[in-house]
């Protein structure tokens, strides 16, 4: 609520900024590829919008809320974790308003979904777990080393392109590419977490390397508690160093 | 009472202080060929760690109920020693042990949000020290009251001022209700009718409901009308150990004035252009007799050495002493620009003297201040140079005396009953 305070539109902002995403990234996609079905296509790349906007926001929030909070972290004696914690929901919360505009555009233009619908919670869970994992990392890294603030910006936007934002995953398998790079991109989590959350709404294939997709959830599961020992290790010393 | 509320054991906590071995850099390639050079060489040539205790080895034990002062000069380590009590820094070795919620306040506003009200902030900022939302909403009013905002709630606190800012924070902080409080000097803002009155809540709460109070502040007068006990830190290890407020107040005095002496030849801490510098000063009785005692009504001459950084002659030159109270009352200022004439032609190397018919201060400690202008710009200036203890003596020349218990500056007068200029 602090974010929009003294501002004209106040809250009406947390509706406009997904929208206006979702209208841009939809309408350049259905205008570059020219598809038959255009409606599937815009809704495909909304999703994937918006997921990239919960994961990319999630990770810089959670990197920078030690950082961000350094006064009240040398001033006042409270379990560290709620710093991390609450940036994620702030980002959860954004989302959700997300969720519902895209809900209302699936509805418009495609209908009612099917069952499997419900499943996609399965989904956001593994997005914020894997937020966590790389986030708690980066926090704790960056009230040491402040290159995370320009680091990761960088590093969200290489991830940007080896997600499948734009281009669906079958898609990119599709192209002439070493099949040692193939699988690599597949051990990107956020494939994983984008490729579920389609299926949910739109069918098809959920998983497409089941090997590789345990890769990832392992992997995510490998960073997560790796951040959380190294965050909990350094927690005590925040203070000494932030 | 008698119940231990905190018990410290030997905490001690170490920073590491890099020094950058570095000369000053003047342009970014010469910058440059250095990083390319550090590359290559061992890094511990170019920097090196220092290690700094910025506590060592200290342990007490609190009693519960006690209002305990932590008294100190800058750099003794008092803040260090709340925050590592407060757990928001952990030491390097020891324990701490206590019973019951501990906060603390270390800073004023830790936590206030610009944009938020005030309504706002009080939540925000009381979550943050650690109440619930049902004991702020308990204590909303109250809160209100104290902080005299109320008509300015629903403004964001950024366009407060700075004493509604603090008072706003001070109140939410005052109606906290743990079993431990540690403050850090926040009280040095804030007019002093809410200092009094934050004081007294203070109080308030200790004596009423029997919490632990912690408090670190300068003003040597709020410390003894608050605290019962206190105790001295001094670079780092306890100077005093806990002890009666008064008895602490004394050791802490004596500290600041024995370590605080140096030749003045050796000071460091002067301030102005630096082309004349003093090297020595020094005071004499009437017998001509190098003392630091004066007594009142006796003469006194103070000498001071100066040297210059040319070889020519100085012109223009003004000499000024303050006299101040060893808690640093003003008393006096006196100065050739004033009571004689600005010196010309001086050489570079020499001695002034300033004699004084008959010491008009009344006994106690006093600390002088010595200062030396050329054309009216500071080239040197040494506080509290020396401290003289004066002992009360027939200034009147009447045989009585001004009482000690005075501290004063006496005049000539003269009493008739009818007037005849």
């Amino acid at each position: 609520m602090v974010r929009y305070k003294q501002t004209w539109a106040g809250v009406l902002w947390a509706v406009i900024r997904p929208i206006v995403n979702i209208v841009i990234f939809g309408l350049l996609s259905v205008l570059i590829s020219k598809p038959q079905n255009y409606e599937e296509r815009f809704l495909t790349v909304s999703c994937g919008v918006i997921l990239w906007q919960l994961i990319s926001a999630g990770i810089t929030e959670v990197s920078n809320s030690l950082v961000n909070n350094s006064n009240i972290l040398t001033k006042v004696y409270f379990p560290k974790i709620i710093l991390p914690a609450s940036s994620i929901l702030v980002s959860l919360i954004d989302f959700a308003i997300s969720l519902v505009i895209f809900l209302i555009m699936f509805f418009v233009l495609k209908g009612v979904p099917e069952w499997k619908v419900f499943l996609f919670p399965v989904f956001i869970l593994y997005a914020i777990v894997f937020c966590l994992a790389v986030g708690l990392f980066f926090a704790t890294l960056n009230v040491k080393y402040r290159d995370i603030k320009f680091l990761l910006p960088f590093l969200l936007q290489v991830a940007f392109y080896a997600s499948p934002v734009f281009l669906s995953t079958d898609y990119i398998m599709s192209f002439n590419a070493p099949i040692i790079i193939k699988k690599i991109y597949l051990l990107n989590p956020v494939v994983g977490i984008m490729d579920g959350f389609r299926f949910c709404f739109f069918g098809g294939n959920a998983i497409y390397d089941v090997p590789m997709f345990i890769g990832s959830i392992a992997l995510t599961l490998i960073l997560l508690v790796f951040g959380v020992n190294y965050f909990l290790r350094f927690e005590k010393s925040f203070a000494d160093f932030i | 009472m008698g119940e231990v509320a905190i018990k410290v054991e030997g905490i001690s906590k170490k920073y590491k202080l890099l020094h950058k071995n570095i000369a000053k850099s003047d342009s970014v390639m010469e910058s440059a060929s250095r990083w390319a050079k550090g590359l290559f060489r061992e890094k511990d040539k170019v920097n090196s760690v220092e290690e700094f205790w910025a506590l060592k080895d200290i342990s007490f034990e609190i009693n519960k109920g006690d209002r305990v002062g932590v008294i100190g000069r800058n750099g003794a380590g008092k803040s260090t020693l709340l925050k590592v009590l407060s757990r928001i820094v952990l030491p390097t070795t020891g324990r701490i042990e206590y019973t019951g919620r501990m906060a603390s306040l270390l800073e004023v506003g830790t936590g206030f949000h610009g944009d938020l009200s005030g309504r706002e902030n009080i939540y925000l900022n009381g979550s943050i020290l650690g109440m619930s939302k049902h004991e702020i909403d308990r204590k909303f009013d109250e809160i209100v009251d104290f902080s005299e905002v109320e008509k300015f709630l629903d403004t964001p606190v950024k366009r407060y001022s700075s004493g509604m800012y603090v008072r706003l924070a001070f109140a939410v902080a005052a109606h906290l209700e743990p079993e431990i409080l540690i403050v850090d000097e926040v009280l040095a803002v804030g007019d002093a009718a809410f200092q009094k009155k934050c004081l007294g809540k203070m109080e308030d709460v200790s004596t009423k409901e029997g919490r632990t109070i912690l408090f670190v502040s300068h003003n040597m007068p709020s410390l003894t009308n608050f605290c019962n006990k206190a105790m001295v830190l001094n670079k780092g290890m306890i100077h005093q150990p806990l002890c009666d407020i008064h008895e602490a107040i004394r050791s802490y005095v004596d500290l600041a004035e024995s370590t605080e002496y140096t030749e003045i030849s050796e000071r460091k801490d002067r301030q102005g252009e630096g082309k004349i510098k003093f090297t020595n000063f020094s005071v004499y009785n009437s017998l001509n007799q190098k003392t630091n005692i004066c007594i009142t009504g006796e003469h006194v001459t103070l000498k001071m050495d100066y040297e210059c950084a040319s070889d020519k002659s100085i012109d223009n030159i003004t000499f000024a002493i303050s006299i101040n109270g060893s808690d640093g009352t003003f008393f006096s200022l006196i100065g050739n620009e004033f009571s004689g004439e600005t010196f010309n032609g001086l050489p570079s190397k020499g001695s002034v003297y300033c004699k004084i018919p008959k010491w008009p201060i009344t006994s106690g400690r006093y600390a002088l201040n010595i200062a030396v202008n050329q054309n009216g710009i500071m080239q040197d200036w040494i506080k509290e140079a020396v401290f003289i203890d004066v002992e009360d003596g027939d200034f009147y020349g009447t045989g009585r005396l001004v009482p000690g218990t005075h501290r004063c500056v006496l005049m000539d007068n003269e009493w008739t009953r009818e007037i005849n200029l």
